[in-house]
């Protein structure tokens, strides 16, 4: 059996009250437009401080530890070396997937966040960024005047302000527990100087005396980023935090 | 906190007879890799045993063949493979050694080369809480050995885990691997690898810590695996259908799947006997924390010398629990072939091979 679905009834009345609404609807427009569609470039989304945009770089903060590295998920981050033995992140944006675990990651927040998400690259290759290009900013055609923000107090309204927001964000450095690699066990020593080569702050040093070879820390240099206390093979080295200031030497 | 200033490395002031460099920003002919080179490698005492592989730089390391390395690849001369060589400055130790029991023994849960004794050893200690994982030898289907963790008494269960393999395996690498967990480690080994552990342990106490139990081998030699395996193939007996290897009274026969046997005499065999065994007087494993093997006991039983407080320990909790049933120990026997592998392997720091080999001898 087929069912015969019949269309609604039409009134004259009924049809003259759909078209007055209409009309009302429209003129309500023209008089007040609602739209919510953000005129982009002319008109920016005011974004949250926390947007996952490009990945900022602070030469200085890095510790080489290689956390972003060994975190990245899509594996967009390699390690360059400089000329001073240590090595800092360089991020393949043509791979990087904007998870940003590598800032979370970071113990020093040497890498951040920002707001800035449109840049345009001409190939393949320049999408890769080396430690270098990482602390320029990239730049981009700035367009807008005006940021733009969603008001869902009611209904979805557009709000604008005339102004014009700065695309970088300012983050507070971690407070963390102060570490210190510790010669806890120096009985276990073998005397590989492991440590004196992988510190990327060169705070081990190391002299022969005799036939031992005698390593020591200077603690003042030392960031407690770990990579000693990983590479020791015997467990010579131990994270140890540090308390207070003054309350060790 | 007190943070202690300097730390000072182990003493390689033994190491002083050539003018060796103790470290060195790229190795040269005057640093310390030379020592191992020339006086244990190139001079044939080389046990194979592995201790060596604590490289830290991972540039030495363990394969199926004589033991070579190429310093060039990064070598820094810390010297810490010569220091804990035990064939350096190579003094023979032999005998029976001190012992505070001597008994035969045989396992009611396992099943292994003779009494099973090494896997009942390594599973009350486990069960114990004396260790939480202990290096065993496992075999593959080309009776290659491989090295496994037992954490619980239960894996012990497998065939493929007891049972003696008689070829290197990489035992000494895999603990410099995990040593650092922090895991205490049930330590099997032949009697060279023992006394590369006790020379480990005395330089760097972080292996006293976490190894307290050290299981030798009775061993008369120890065969590389490649060779073996050739070596019984060309005379048509394939290890891939073997069930179990074993050298009982001078012979080394191999058991097939199908039950068949194959026979042939261990003197026969010397052509592949490695050159660092010629020198190895060693067979009980004298400085172990206990020895176990076949000889000197009837046959489904294994001997057992228990040398040290640990092991007394272990075994006083499996004759409580009556894991096993004991025997008697034939000391002479024991002795006769302590003798015996000294007569066959004569060292003096000048140099000289065994020229003959064999009789019985046999490692679970």
């Amino acid at each position: 059996m087929v069912k015969v679905v019949k269309s609604p009834k039409k009134g004259l009345v009924r049809s003259a009250i759909g078209h007055f609404r209409a009309i009302t609807e429209v003129a309500k427009v023209v008089v007040n437009p609602g739209t919510i569609t953000v005129h982009y470039p002319r008109e920016r989304r005011k974004y949250p401080e926390n947007f996952r945009g490009m990945i900022m770089f602070e030469k200085e903060d890095c510790i080489s530890c290689f956390r972003c590295a060994h975190i990245c998920p899509a594996n967009a981050i390699q390690m360059y070396p400089d000329d001073e033995g240590r090595y800092y992140p360089g991020i393949d944006y043509a791979k990087c997937i904007f998870c940003h675990f590598c800032v979370d990651s970071c113990p020093t927040a040497a890498l951040k966040q920002s707001k800035i998400h449109d840049v345009a690259y001409k190939d393949v290759d320049s999408m890769s960024v080396t430690p270098e290009e990482m602390d320029n900013v990239p730049e981009i055609v700035r367009e807008d005047a005006v940021t733009v923000e969603y008001d869902f107090d009611r209904d979805i309204r557009l709000v604008k302000r005339k102004e014009v927001e700065n695309l970088l964000v300012e983050v507070d450095k971690p407070e963390r527990p102060e570490f210190k690699a510790v010669p806890q066990y120096g009985e276990n020593c073998i005397g590989c100087r492991l440590c004196m080569f992988s510190c990327p702050v060169n705070a081990i040093r190391s002299k022969l005396e005799e036939t031992k070879v005698i390593l020591e820390t200077d603690y003042d240099r030392c960031t407690g980023c770990g990579i000693c206390v990983r590479i020791c093979p015997t467990e010579v080295l131990i994270l140890t935090p540090v308390e207070r200031e003054g309350d060790h030497q | 906190m007190t943070i202690p200033k300097g730390w000072v490395s182990i003493e390689v002031k033994e190491l002083e007879d050539l003018p060796c460099l103790r470290f060195a920003e790229k190795p040269e002919r005057t640093s310390s890799w030379r020592l191992l080179k020339e006086k244990v490698v190139d001079a044939g005492i080389c046990s194979h045993c592995g201790t060596c592989t604590i490289c830290p730089v991972d540039l030495i390391i363990l394969e199926d063949r004589p033991l070579d390395f190429d310093p060039k690849k990064g070598c820094m001369g810390c010297g810490v493979c010569v220091a804990v060589c035990p064939r350096y400055k190579y003094v023979p130790l032999n005998g029976v050694g001190d012992y505070i029991e001597a008994l035969a023994g045989k396992s009611k849960r396992f099943v292994g080369q003779d009494g099973a004794m090494v896997s009942e050893f390594m599973a009350s200690a486990l069960e114990m809480g004396v260790i939480d994982v202990a290096l065993f030898v496992a075999r593959d289907e080309f009776f290659r050995p491989f090295v496994v963790h037992v954490r619980s008494p239960e894996e012990l269960l497998d065939r493929k885990i007891t049972g003696t393999k008689y070829s290197f395996a990489s035992v000494m690498p895999e603990l410099h691997r995990i040593i650092k967990r922090g895991d205490r480690i049930g330590f099997i080994g032949t009697p060279c690898m023992i006394s590369g552990l006790r020379k480990v342990q005395e330089k760097i106490p972080l292996y006293k810590k976490n190894v307290p139990l050290a299981v030798a081998l009775f061993c008369t030699e120890n065969f590389y695996w490649h060779q073996l395996y050739d070596f019984l193939k060309e005379r048509g007996a394939d290890l891939r259908e073997a069930e179990k290897t074993d050298i009982t009274k001078g012979n080394f026969i191999v058991t097939f799947r199908d039950g068949s046997e194959f026979t042939i005499p261990v003197k026969e065999m010397e052509e592949i006997v490695p050159e660092g065994c010629h020198v190895c007087q060693d067979f009980s494993g004298v400085e172990s924390d206990v020895s176990i093997g076949s000889v000197g006991s009837d046959p489904g039983f294994s001997t057992v010398l228990v040398r040290t407080s640990v092991a007394k320990k272990v075994l006083d909790f499996m004759m409580k629990k009556e894991y096993i049933e004991t025997g008697k120990a034939k000391m002479k026997i024991v002795q006769r072939l302590c003798d015996f592998k000294i007569k066959i392997h004569p060292y003096s720091p000048e140099e000289e091979k065994g020229e003959e080999s064999e009789k019985e001898g046999s490692k679970e």
